[in-house]
């Protein structure tokens, strides 16, 4: 891990984050900012392999920078560092392309580890929104009016996965309850991350369509 | 109220046409008589049976003016019925007919009469040269008492022994200036006999031809009004009112049932008893193209003019072509009322309903009658047939009012009956809207509090939450970052709704599992979670984070100050309560001097929570033993959703 965005508007709380991230990633390059024109202008100008957003900031949301990342940076993996829990908060971040949801109440140690699991290729997955994730591809599952959506479910063994995680085990743990590496479950969290996204893609795509943005 | 007179007078009416021989005077009078009966003579007297009944049809006649039977003038025998219209046309009367019986002895052993079937108009008899029974004047404007048969007492006094004599003198307009054949002057044959043998004969004879006419009539008049004001009153059922005129003008065409005496010159009562014809011809078709759903501008100014037209032709049509001309306006209206009917029953066959076949059923005997009842215009019709045809149209007249009112009563219940289904219909659809209205309403509440209720949590994460997050990651102080991490909890219950939804167990567990299992890993420390799949229980948000804070006080001690290698965790649910023991093989915890177990471990914390929430928390530990934790919570309470 060389570049890392840490978009965050409280000073105290980026310094507190940015020594957090030196601790994990010792030398690590960290290039800071405050708001989400600064974040985007850095963007377009540094290549990063990581990014902390907050959410809430003065001059907007920090989804629209994980946008961004996700459009001109597709290696770099953005991590969202909030303090809101909420569904209207962590699934608009998750389909942009978010690949971790980061609570910032939660304990040191407890931070660490995630920021630690990110360096070896493990996305960080809480029990809670794991189970979130599951009803709303459940949702989704249900038959619909209009077929024309891409037809965006789990597979059984991403189901399996998510069904643990939301139980409380780690993924290690999950590997051997499986049979699997740890970083084969790693990439079926990838995965389930990856279809977040491309559902929201499909239906953001089908809403242009119905609206005319890009002619019949 | 119509039916159960009806009813008798078909059952009696039905064998009567199908055995000729059964009960019609004449008939039934000549059967008594039989081919031996001798002019004259006076059979039982003679030792014969005294029930025995002389049917005399062959009388002496004579015409003149005198009061008593002209003896000097020319006399001749005519047989007995004597039709004037066929007999000799054009004349009025008056006639003198005389004729003999003969008596064994007198007076006789029982009291006679003698019995006239009919007799129109004017009528005055003689027995043995007196006056016995006088009916009408001999000149204009004579009697109307044809349908009426008569029986009259022939005083013992008044008879003698050896030949008798009735003279008969009659007067009536000729047909050719009627305007029906049922007016015409005719005699028919006399009976004599006893007394209570003629009597039978009388009942049923004036039942036929006076009662029974009359009770029809009467039923016309009644339904008909009944109907033509129903028909009136409702547009949409204008055939009603047209079958309503037809019934009462019917009605009005045997006025002469009810009158007998008209005190009017000639032509007037004719025009009178004539006028309800073509109002019943013109309310006939009207009704028969309404019922079948057809009307036509043409047709409704048509028939009211055809209708004075006729009048004013009889009114001014010499009088001895009177009932030519009624007779030829007859043929047409007939016509039309034949042209309706077709009409109507092509309708009718065309839809295939029972109407076809009941209004067919009615219109050919309507039509047969019709038929005997025109024939009788132009030859001699038997009594019985023309007597039947004449009941026979009234009949039907009445049966298809009752089938119209029926009809009527049928249309009634559906329409009542669709119209309670409307009403419910539209109770419940007002029912749906006032609940969608509520429950638009709620929803509308809802999603405003929603709203503000996201608004105020947003800012209140934005500002206090920030503030608060700062004092727990920037603070030196670990009891101080604690506090400012419990207000930032208790910040989100608050937001969220004080307390937030219930929580599934199953689902709290996975929760606190991943943050004690990872922070034990991290510290190095290895670990045993146990606890049961699928639990059936919801725990409080707020038991939710008492339980999150307990454990992750009793984890931060373990990593901190146990220096345990190895922790085991159980979670059980036994008697109601929720069990979680935490058990460690750190050094424990060695008692202070005053003899409590807490180091600034937080553990009084850890049993001040447990008890806001009804459980408690034990801690058992001792030097070199390791530490257990014993937290116990009642379900039920942890039940509560608020």
């Amino acid at each position: 891990m060389k570049h890392i965005l840490l978009l965050e508007d409280l000073a105290q709380i980026r310094e507190w984050l940015r020594k957090i991230v030196l601790q994990v990633f010792p030398d690590a390059q960290i290039v800071e900012a405050a708001r989400v024109a600064d974040a985007l202008a850095r963007v377009t100008a540094t290549k990063f392999d990581l990014a902390l957003v907050d959410l809430g900031l003065p001059d907007g949301t920090g989804v629209d920078v994980v946008t961004k990342l996700r459009d001109v940076q597709a290696e770099c993996q953005s991590v969202v560092v909030t303090i809101h829990d909420d569904d209207e908060h962590l699934f608009p971040a998750l389909q942009a392309g978010a690949f971790g949801y980061i609570l910032k109440e939660q304990p040191r140690e407890l931070i660490t580890e995630q920021l630690q699991r990110i360096s070896q290729g493990e996305p960080p997955l809480s029990p809670s929104i794991a189970r979130r994730v599951m009803s709303y591809f459940a949702n989704k599952a249900k038959p619909r009016a209009d077929a024309t959506l891409p037809n965006v479910s789990l597979t059984e063994r991403e189901t399996e996965v998510l069904l643990r995680v939301a139980k409380g085990y780690t993924l290690p743990e999950i590997g051997v309850q499986l049979g699997l590496s740890r970083h084969t479950i790693a990439d079926y969290v990838k995965q389930i991350y990856r279809k977040l996204n491309v559902s929201s893609r499909a239906e953001a795509a089908l809403e242009a369509q119905r609206l005319g943005l890009f002619g019949r | 109220m119509l039916l159960p007179m009806l009813l008798p007078m078909l059952l009696f009416a039905l064998p009567g046409a199908l055995a000729p021989n059964a009960a019609t005077a004449q008939e039934a009078a000549r059967a008594a008589a039989s081919a031996e009966a001798v002019r004259g003579e006076w059979l039982p007297m003679a030792g014969r049976s005294v029930d025995a009944l002389q049917l005399i049809d062959s009388v002496l006649i004579a015409e003149g003016a005198d009061d008593h039977f002209p003896e000097g003038v020319p006399q001749r025998r005519v047989s007995l019925p004597d039709d004037w219209s066929r007999s000799r046309p054009g004349w009025s009367g008056p006639v003198w007919y005389r004729a003999e019986f003969t008596l064994a002895s007198a007076p006789p052993p029982v009291l006679l009469g003698v019995q006239l079937a009919r007799a129109c108009a004017s009528l005055e008899l003689q027995l043995n040269g007196q006056l016995l029974y006088q009916s009408g004047p001999m000149a204009e404007p004579y009697v109307l008492d044809c349908d009426r048969p008569r029986l009259l007492a022939l005083p013992p006094a008044m008879l003698h022994a050896g030949t008798n004599r009735i003279d008969l003198r009659l007067a009536g307009p000729p047909r050719e200036k009627l305007g029906s054949h049922q007016r015409a002057a005719a005699l028919s044959a006399l009976t004599i006999g006893p007394l209570d043998a003629l009597q039978s004969r009388q009942h049923l004879q004036t039942l036929l031809q006076h009662t029974l006419p009359q009770a029809l009539a009467a039923s016309l008049l009644l339904t008909g009004g009944f109907m033509f004001v129903l028909g009136f009153l409702n547009r949409g059922e204008s055939h009603l009112a047209y079958f309503g005129a037809l019934s009462v003008a019917w009605a009005l065409l045997d006025a002469r049932l009810w009158i007998r005496e008209w005190p009017l010159p000639h032509r007037a009562s004719e025009l009178l008893l004539l006028a309800p014809l073509p109002v019943a011809a013109w309310a006939a078709v009207q009704f028969l193209l309404r019922y079948s759903g057809w009307r036509h501008r043409a047709v409704d100014i048509a028939l009211p003019a055809q209708t004075l037209l006729m009048l004013l032709s009889l009114l001014l049509v010499p009088m001895r072509h009177f009932h030519l001309l009624v007779l030829a306006w007859s043929m047409l209206l007939a016509l039309e009322v034949v042209t309706a009917a077709a009409h109507y029953l092509r309708r009718q066959r065309r839809e295939r309903s029972l109407s076809f076949w009941l209004m067919g059923g009615l219109l050919a005997v309507v039509a047969a009658a019709a038929v005997i009842e025109l024939a009788a215009h132009f030859a001699s019709v038997p009594a019985l047939p023309a007597q039947l045809a004449q009941l026979a149209l009234p009949l039907m007249l009445v049966l298809t009012g009752l089938r119209l009112v029926q009809q009527q009563g049928l249309a009634r219940q559906e329409a009542e009956i669709s119209r309670a289904q409307l009403e419910q219909r539209v109770r419940e659809a007002t029912a749906e809207i006032e609940r969608n209205f509520r429950q638009l309403s709620e929803l509308k509440v809802e999603q405003v509090t929603e709203r503000e209720r996201k608004r105020i949590a947003a800012d209140l994460h934005d500002d206090l939450g920030a503030k608060l997050l700062t004092i727990v990651h920037t603070s030196e102080n670990d009891r101080i970052s604690t506090l400012a991490r419990e207000a930032l909890e208790e910040m989100r219950l608050s937001v969220r709704g004080l307390t937030g939804r219930a929580m599934r167990l199953g689902d709290a567990m996975g929760d606190w599992r991943a943050e004690v299992v990872s922070r034990l890993a991290q510290a190095g420390i290895e670990t045993d979670w146990s606890a049961p799949e699928e639990l059936p229980y919801t725990l409080s948000a707020r038991a939710y984070v008492q339980t999150t804070r307990i454990l992750r006080e009793a984890t931060s001690n373990i990593i901190k100050h146990s220096g345990a290698s190895f922790c085991s965790i159980q979670c059980r649910v036994r008697d109601g309560d929720f069990r979680l023991i935490v058990h460690d093989n750190g050094e424990g915890i060695t008692s202070e001097p005053d003899g409590r177990l807490d180091r600034g471990h937080g553990m009084a914390t850890m049993k001040q929570r447990a008890k806001q929430l009804q459980g408690q928390c034990l801690i058992e530990s001792g030097p070199g033993l390791g530490t257990v934790i014993r937290l116990t919570l009642p379900l039920e309470r942890a039940l509560e959703t608020s």
